[in-house]
């Protein structure tokens, strides 16, 4: 890397905090495992697995958070009790893993279709983003009420890991904490609000990641649907990349460059964060660099708090009739067992007819019209020897097989 | 409840790759076409970007009653924001009953983000399409002439989706299950140029590149026959561990002869877990291209053989549309061999050679 981009690159790191937003999904174990008869998928009498596509997301969010440091969050939605140890057992990898996971779990929301599911999964999103903003607002209402005041807010809000180690911290290697300076006074408060602010922007620029599609049947709608959704809710348009193979944050830390496969061609598509990525399951992360391993770590929080936080449909402020079955505008009808089982015949064993008959005479009763490679089922047995022995009818051999297949 | 009667028209998302129509928009052209006649409305085809007189004209050919094109400098290269927002000031000004897309990288692209926009369904993954009705038990209420989505359902059953209440109806289909139309040049149509009125407007994103992918070396969808292995390949009907090279040179050594015999477009397939079990046997001879299925290709040749292919759902979604379907397995209980016209219980390290022997020595003798 050339100095000066590698010096522009050190001093906006130090000035950034980064949400990452990895959304997953819990699928059947199983795809026999059927919907019940209305059609509906009943997610809590099924064994639920995450679905393998979201891995890749997952080692995105760790990668973003590896360059440029925040908090990945991981949020899903559906039944909690089958979410919980899902996303619980994504905290304990070393290499990558969440910092925090959210469950959207609420009646209200069950028996969504993607309409449904992204206008949810949008709310959740922003939320989410708003619980740091309020933190951060929290501090900027504290920051006059003197000394011990704010040590505890701050203290308060970074153990429950809503705060970035730049604005507080406990780690003894980050000392020049906002927090930190203005207790000391080597900060003002004017000042010190004016970095508060900066923040506040810094987390509105948040990546949402999600797999490229799931294994139950939604076939990556969910993704682009969210970034609409989040487009509405923000009322400005948030950019996706789908099918992403490679992407990498620019020095600005405000925009993405994301390279992806669209059937026969690549696009490079460059995009303002906030902004939302579909991970291929072609991806790689990147080996992340130890310097900015020590550099990001001022923009980390307090570190992983595996107890999901599960939210309502009220905790999301969504509008109830947009939510679940009731805001769904596609209906599933019964499911229906597919045509019929084919006319089977076996080699070696069916008998079919040789040549073409366009009617037989037999004890009074009249068979037929016959064509060349009928099955001869169903026939008295003993018209059936009188083919057989003047060779009209015979065994399906692999030669007449052949003849079937390629004349 | 709004109002939908001025919705008309079914309406299909159709691609231009090399200067002509894409495969995929042929077969989008031929599911619309088989439900808009049976509303009698208009099929109407959408292109955006550069296109020929020639290329719109074959929308015409392959089914089409009329083509809306719309094109400008902000149209290519392909940038899914702005193709997102003409096709929104389209659909909201003309609007069309049904507005059907290919599910390939780029109807997944720009499908979604429509559909939310308009604040109506989309019905992903079809394989079938038709038009009939619903009964909404809750509201008492029938809804007539819907677009009847139909979709693989977990397990062997398939689901009708409906969309009774928004417009357009939109779904995207599978690719593989519809056959485009024969084409028909004296077929007549009209055409429009189409100009966008939302402005130039500016967009959080650019496209920064494009670039043209190699063509894959192998083809499954325009192969007349198709020769399938799967892990069954792996011993042979005694339980004896086999190398799967010798089936692998079986499928070649069929393949072959079959092309060189009946002129017929031959290719080899494979199912995902042989794929993924990466031998080393087979390392560099049957690649993802090879791979029918779900996460493949979907195929409906005319002859498709599965050889040691128990068939699992995702398989058959991607395969069960095919003419004719010979199986080969030991397992009495495997599903493939319950879908399969020639069911083959034998062991196919038997049968293989039966069958190469059978083509090689001519059928010119009697049966």
């Amino acid at each position: 890397m050339h100095f000066h981009k590698h010096y522009a690159y050190i001093m906006y790191i130090l000035k950034t905090t980064m949400l990452i937003i990895t959304l997953l999904k819990g699928v059947p174990s199983k795809t026999t495992q059927s919907a019940s008869l209305t059609g509906i998928l009943n997610r809590e009498s099924m064994e639920i697995v995450l679905n393998p596509h979201d891995l890749k997301a997952v080692e995105a969010a760790d990668y973003i958070k590896r360059r440029v440091g925040g908090k990945t969050i991981a949020l899903t939605m559906g039944p909690e009790g089958k979410l919980s140890p899902i996303v619980r057992s994504l905290y304990t990898a070393e290499v990558y893993g969440i910092d925090e996971s959210i469950i959207l779990s609420d009646r209200k929301m069950a028996g969504a279709d993607t309409l449904a599911t992204a206008y949810a999964v949008a709310n959740g999103v922003k939320t989410a983003v708003e619980r740091h903003l309020n933190a951060v607002d929290e501090i900027l209402n504290t920051v006059d009420k003197g000394k011990d005041a704010l040590l505890a807010k701050a203290d308060e809000l970074y153990r429950q890991n809503l705060l970035p180690n730049s604005i507080y911290s406990n780690l003894p290697a980050v000392k020049d904490s906002i927090v930190n300076r203005l207790v000391n006074g080597e900060l003002q408060s004017d000042a010190a609000k004016g970095l508060l602010e900066a923040i506040k922007l810094e987390l509105g620029r948040f990546i949402v990641v999600a797999g490229i599609k799931t294994t139950d049947g939604e076939t990556g709608s969910v993704g682009p649907q969210v970034a609409e959704g989040l487009s509405e809710l923000y009322g400005r348009v948030l950019p996706h990349a789908t099918y992403v193979e490679h992407f990498e944050i620019e020095a600005d830390l405000e925009h993405l460059v994301a390279d992806r496969i669209l059937g026969q061609v690549s696009q490079r598509l460059r995009m303002a964060i906030p902004c939302l990525l579909t991970i291929s399951d072609e991806y790689e992360p990147a080996l992340p660099n130890p310097l900015e391993q020590h550099l990001v770590r001022r923009n980390n929080y307090m570190g992983k708090t595996p107890a999901p936080l599960v939210w309502t449909a009220n905790d999301i402020h969504a509008d109830p009739l947009r939510l679940g079955l009731g805001g769904s505008p596609t209906i599933v009808g019964p499911g229906i067992d597919v045509g019929k089982p084919p006319v089977q015949k076996m080699v070696d064993r069916s008998l079919v007819f040789f040549v073409h008959l366009d009617k037989v005479e037999f004890d009074g009763k009249m068979y037929g019209p016959f064509d060349k490679g009928d099955l001869a089922d169903g026939l008295p047995p003993q018209l059936m020897d009188q083919l057989r022995a003047n060779g009209s009818v015979g065994q399906f051999t692999v030669q007449a097989l052949v003849e079937e297949l390629f004349a | 409840m709004s109002d939908y009667s001025d919705y008309k028209d079914v309406w299909v998302y159709l691609q231009v790759e090399n200067g002509s129509l894409s495969r995929e928009s042929l077969e989008v052209l031929a599911a619309g076409r088989k439900v808009a006649d049976k509303l009698h409305q208009k099929l109407i085809g959408v292109v955006l970007g550069p296109a020929t007189k020639e290329t719109l004209k074959q929308a015409i050919t392959y089914g089409a009653s009329k083509v809306i094109h719309c094109n400008d400098e902000s149209l290519k290269p392909y940038f899914n924001l702005r193709y997102i927002d003409v096709l929104t000031e389209l659909t909201t000004k003309r609007k069309p009953y049904a507005f059907i897309f290919v599910e390939n990288e780029l109807g997944r692209d720009i499908a979604p983000r429509v559909a939310y926009r308009l604040n109506t369904g989309l019905a992903t993954g079809t394989i079938e399409l038709d038009i009939g009705e619903f009964f909404n038990a809750l509201e008492k209420k029938k809804y007539e002439n819907l677009l009847v989505q139909i979709r693989p359902d977990f397990g062997t059953r398939i689901a009708k989706i409906f969309t009774p209440s928004r417009r357009p109806q939109m779904a995207t289909i599978r690719p593989g299950n519809f056959i485009p139309l024969e084409p028909d040049t004296k077929r007549r149509g009209s055409y429009e140029e189409y100009k966008y009125e939302g402005g130039q407007g500016s967009y959080p994103a650019v496209v920064q590149d494009m670039k043209e992918l190699p063509k894959p070396k192998v083809d499954l969808r325009d192969a007349k026959v198709i020769i399938s292995l799967g892990l069954g390949i792996l011993k042979d009907g005694k339980g004896n561990a086999r190398n799967p090279r010798e089936a692998y040179d079986f499928a070649v050594k069929l393949k072959e002869i079959i092309q060189a015999k009946y002129d017929l477009k031959a290719e080899l397939g494979a199912t995902r877990a042989l794929l993924y079990a990466n031998l080393k046997e087979l390392e560099g001879l049957l690649t993802h291209d090879n791979q029918v299925g779900q996460t493949g290709v979907t195929v409906a040749p005319d002859v498709y053989f599965a050889i040691g292919i128990s068939g699992s759902i995702q398989h058959r979604v991607g395969m069960q549309k095919s003419k004719k379907i010979v199986a080969v397995n030991t397992d009495p209980g495997a599903p493939m061999l319950k879908i399969a016209h020639y069911p083959i219980v034998e062991d196919l390290y038997d049968f293989m050679p039966k069958m190469i022997s059978m083509l090689t020595e001519g059928n010119e003798g009697g049966r």
